[in-house]
């Protein structure tokens, strides 16, 4: 994994998109590819009532990514000071393997260049000490970036406070 | 003078710098600049029409519009710049849909068609006659060439000789697709005259009814103007009938051909000599506006020999095949000896033996290898029984009372001179012997007879005896004169005439419209954009170009019959096949080079690209090897190479030729295709070291995204209840 985390926040997330569109804008791509996309799952009906679930999915940027792997021309790596998996434009030549072997589909198909095209957590940005372009405008503020350590801490503290819940009703 | 880089492509890489470099800050100026760059791109593809010049100025004008913007204003005054210096170059690509340099990738013409002196748009007719479509390739041709049956049997070819598919076997006989197309297209009645512009009321005359005058005579009648050729000889043709002899020209074809000038209302005025029955005096006062010489080279050149001067035993060549055409048959002597290398003697010499000659030589003072004429026409002259003297340089005519003995002469050995490519003959001393003849036969080139122009004042004329012109609007020193074909060139091709008369014709019509003339020469002009003909790898590889029936060699001897008898139609429809579509695909072999050294698969054999790579070409060892990735057809910028998805095949394409079909395998869930198998493999091989061990479902990447936001939302820690 990338020293990075993109946390999102699911119980606050009302899949408007905006991550979505921001990123495509981002990234000026064209129709086709959203290599940052909220998938809905359902809704169907959990005690009677509908609920809907939005999972932000752009890249994991794997331990040993597959499309690394796949790539034959040395396109797509893994940044070793961060982990970072990008693809190095001048060397892709849209053979696809990396869309082939991603079991998450992040890599994904830019018809205007011929070029495949990837979430790197707006690697440039981050180089300048700002967050990827979807966190930015997240308008639920379901969406965090940072450190592994740091990310992981609201969902903590939200399953302790569950738990707690639990103990003070026993 | 064709310039080195393309000023088009160099407007748009420039453009397109300095939008991608983020110069343009107001959000205004970097629109504007984007539907210019749009613009640009259009002329640069071939799309673009008469309007696309003045909006890309009109839009620069509306990007000057705000002064503290600098990045706009420099950016506005470097394309009005560019388009002002270069409106040639920007014209021709939108009127042509060819760029000389080939710089635009997409109007990269083809080979064949930058090397035809005429411009013909061979890959076009070709494919259209592949189709069947013979009327229609002779209206393309026509376009650029008004006798495609003549060029279709007696064109010297340049355009076979640059034929990329030569690199690979033989050269698609372009010349004998044509020759079928248009004898087809005449005897079904389809071989039409375009329609004729409305008549503008001014009128040409033009000075010789040979190919460059009656080319010239065409194109301005098209246009809308009043043409009369005048022409010394009884009939109309010029070289075609008085140099060609029957037996590879049929004097048919010719009046057929010439039949569609008289249709379109050309006058012709025969045994009319210019200077002498018409006087340039006599044509000014019947109110003609321009003039247009097309009046051959006639004039044989002397062998200047002892013996030669007045002895009736040493003919012309070229007299004497005028006379030959025009009816005279008799025979010239018992044994003959012609001396010359080009195609002139070799006409000269089967000539002589049809009329009943016992013995012909050729002699000729360079090696077979040098020779000018053409090599078939060598080889069916050797077939004839016309016997050849290489290395032989004539000295003097043996002369015995009232007749001749022969030809003395010398032998000659090659020696490579400094700074020339040909090698030149030197006699050797004490060789000398005799070639018993009692006929001699010169035929060692011809010039212009210019004793019929005396009249015209001012015409420059070069050192070789020859009208100058600008040869890229064949203007004359003198204005409203134009000039073309062989009195131009010197004794050259049927089809450089036409490209003459063809750029005259323009000039004359520019002249008379007072339009500038054009500083360059021109761009030939692409005539459509047909689809390629699909072919199998295999066929494509295996087709042959078929050989020429001829005559048999008894008829060959006695008769002036045709020779060449012409292949059958579904030779014809076969041979066009082979064509490789240069005007789509231009070699530049990115195709192969991400093949062979990005992916490693190296599937694509295209030897012909490449001098570099000198792989054999075989299209059909891509079916063996290539996985179908498609990153060949992503990177082509032409779309030649072309991948696609037919029902449940993947199929792999170039310009037509089908390198490779692979079954399509589809996602479990949604039937989405996911590729072929050989193409999976490719990847999970990769993948090996760091996927797990197979079993996974083959999913597509869709339905593999939403499986794992499936998982990911069902092993969430439960939610509060």
């Amino acid at each position: 994994m990338s020293k990075y985390y993109l946390f999102q926040d699911t119980k606050k997330c009302i899949g408007c998109h905006t991550c979505t569109i921001q990123c495509k804008s981002h990234k000026n791509l064209p129709v086709g590819p959203r290599i940052s996309q909220i998938i809905a799952v359902g809704p169907k009906f959990v005690g009677g009532l509908p609920r809907a679930s939005y999972v932000f999915m752009p890249c994991f940027h794997c331990e040993d990514p597959w499309c690394v792997a796949a790539c034959p021309t040395g396109a797509m790596q893994k940044r070793a000071k961060d982990g970072i998996v990008f693809i190095d434009f001048d060397l892709c030549v849209g053979c696809k393997a990396c869309i082939t072997s991603c079991p998450w589909g992040a890599p994904q198909w830019n018809p205007e260049t011929g070029k495949a095209v990837k979430c790197d957590y707006c690697m440039d940005r981050v180089d300048q000490g700002l967050k990827p372009a979807c966190v930015t405008v997240c308008t639920t503020h379901c969406l965090d970036f940072g450190k592994v350590e740091d990310t992981t801490r609201i969902r903590r503290e939200r399953h302790a406070q569950a738990v707690a819940a639990l103990d003070q009703n026993a | 003078m064709p310039a080195k880089t393309c000023s088009v492509t160099r407007t748009v890489t420039e453009l397109k710098h300095t939008i991608d470099a983020g110069r343009l800050q107001n959000p205004r100026s970097r629109r504007i600049a984007e539907e210019i760059l749009q613009l640009l791109n259009d002329i640069a593809w071939g799309r673009a029409g008469d309007r696309h010049i003045p909006a890309i100025a009109s839009l620069a004008d509306e990007l000057a519009y705000d002064e503290a913007d600098a990045a706009a204003m420099e950016t506005a005054a470097y394309l009005h710049d560019a388009v002002d210096h270069n409106r040639e170059v920007f014209v021709s690509h939108i009127k042509t849909h060819n760029c000389s340099t080939g710089d635009c990738v997409k109007l990269a013409p083809a080979p064949c068609q930058m090397t035809c002196p005429a411009g013909l748009d061979i890959p076009t007719y070709v494919t259209l006659i592949g189709m069947g479509r013979d009327a229609e390739a002779i209206d393309v041709i026509r376009r650029d060439c008004p006798f495609p049956w003549v060029c279709g049997l007696v064109c010297t070819r340049p355009c076979e000789f640059m034929c990329v598919r030569a690199r690979i076997d033989t050269p698609i006989s372009i010349k004998f697709l044509k020759g079928f197309a248009a004898e087809r297209a005449m005897s079904e009645g389809s071989y039409r005259n375009p329609e004729k512009a409305p008549d503008k009321g001014q009128k040409v005359c033009v000075i010789g009814a040979g190919p460059g005058g009656m080319s010239a005579a065409y194109y301005l009648i098209l246009k809308g103007y009043g043409v009369r050729v005048i022409e010394q000889h009884p009939t109309a043709g010029g070289m075609l009938l008085l140099g060609i002899p029957r037996y590879r020209l049929p004097r048919e074809i010719i009046d057929r051909e010439v039949a569609m000038l008289t249709d379109l209302g050309v006058e012709f005025r025969f045994n009319t000599r210019f200077g002498q029955d018409a006087t340039l005096a006599d044509l000014k006062g019947e109110g003609f506006d321009a003039f247009f010489f097309a009046i051959g080279a006639h004039q044989a050149f002397k062998l200047g020999i002892p013996g030669e001067e007045g002895c009736p035993q040493v003919l012309e060549a070229i007299a004497f095949l005028r006379r030959v055409a025009l009816g005279d048959r008799t025979v010239p002597g018992k044994t003959v000896v012609v001396i010359g290398g080009g195609n002139v003697a070799i006409d000269a010499a089967r000539t002589c033996l049809r009329l009943g000659c016992r013995e012909v030589t050729l002699a000729y003072r360079r090696a077979r290898t040098e020779m000018p004429a053409d090599r078939e026409e060598v080889e069916q002259a050797e077939e004839e029984g016309i016997r050849f003297a290489f290395l032989t340089i004539p000295i003097e005519v043996a002369k015995n009372n009232g007749g001749i003995d022969g030809l003395r002469c010398l032998r000659a050995e090659l020696v490579k001179m400094e700074g020339q490519d040909r090698k030149y003959p030197k006699p050797i001393e004490g060789s000398e012997f005799l070639l018993a003849a009692d006929v001699v036969i010169s035929a060692i080139g011809q010039k212009v007879d210019n004793t019929c122009m005396t009249e015209v004042n001012g015409l420059d004329w070069t050192r070789r005896n020859t009208i100058q012109v600008n040869t890229a609007t064949m203007e004359t020193s003198r204005a409203g004169v134009f000039a073309a074909g062989d009195a131009v060139t010197g004794p050259a091709t049927v089809i450089e005439a036409i490209g003459g008369g063809k750029r005259a014709a323009e000039s004359i019509d520019r002249y008379l419209s007072g339009i500038p003339q054009p500083s360059m020469p021109r761009v030939p002009v692409r005539r459509g954009r047909i689809d390629w003909l699909e072919v199998p790898a295999s066929t494509k590889m295996t087709l042959k170009r078929p050989d020429m029936p001829l005559l048999n060699l008894d008829r060959r001897r006695t008769t002036f019959q045709q020779v060449e008898l012409g292949y059958p139609e579904n030779a014809v429809r076969e041979e066009a096949r082979r064509c490789l579509r240069c005007d789509i695909c231009l070699r530049c072999g990115k195709c192969v080079e991400i093949c062979r050294d990005k992916m490693g698969v190296n599937a694509l054999q295209m030897g012909y690209f490449d001098f570099d790579h000198p792989v054999k070409t075989d299209f059909r060892i891509t079916a063996e090897r290539c996985i179908a990735c498609g990153a060949c057809a992503a990177n082509c910028p032409t779309g030649a190479m072309r991948m696609e998805d037919r029902g449940h095949e993947r199929v792999l394409s170039l310009c037509g030729t089908i390198l490779n079909r692979q079954k399509l395998l589809t996602c479990e869930d949604c039937g989405a295709v996911l590729g072929p198998a050989r193409y999976i493999e490719f990847v999970r091989k990769r993948t090996k070291t760091v996927a797990r061990a197979a079993g996974a479902r083959a999913l597509c990447d869709a339905c593999s995204r939403h499986a794992s936001a499936k998982i990911t939302t069902d092993n969430l820690p439960s939610q509060s209840k």
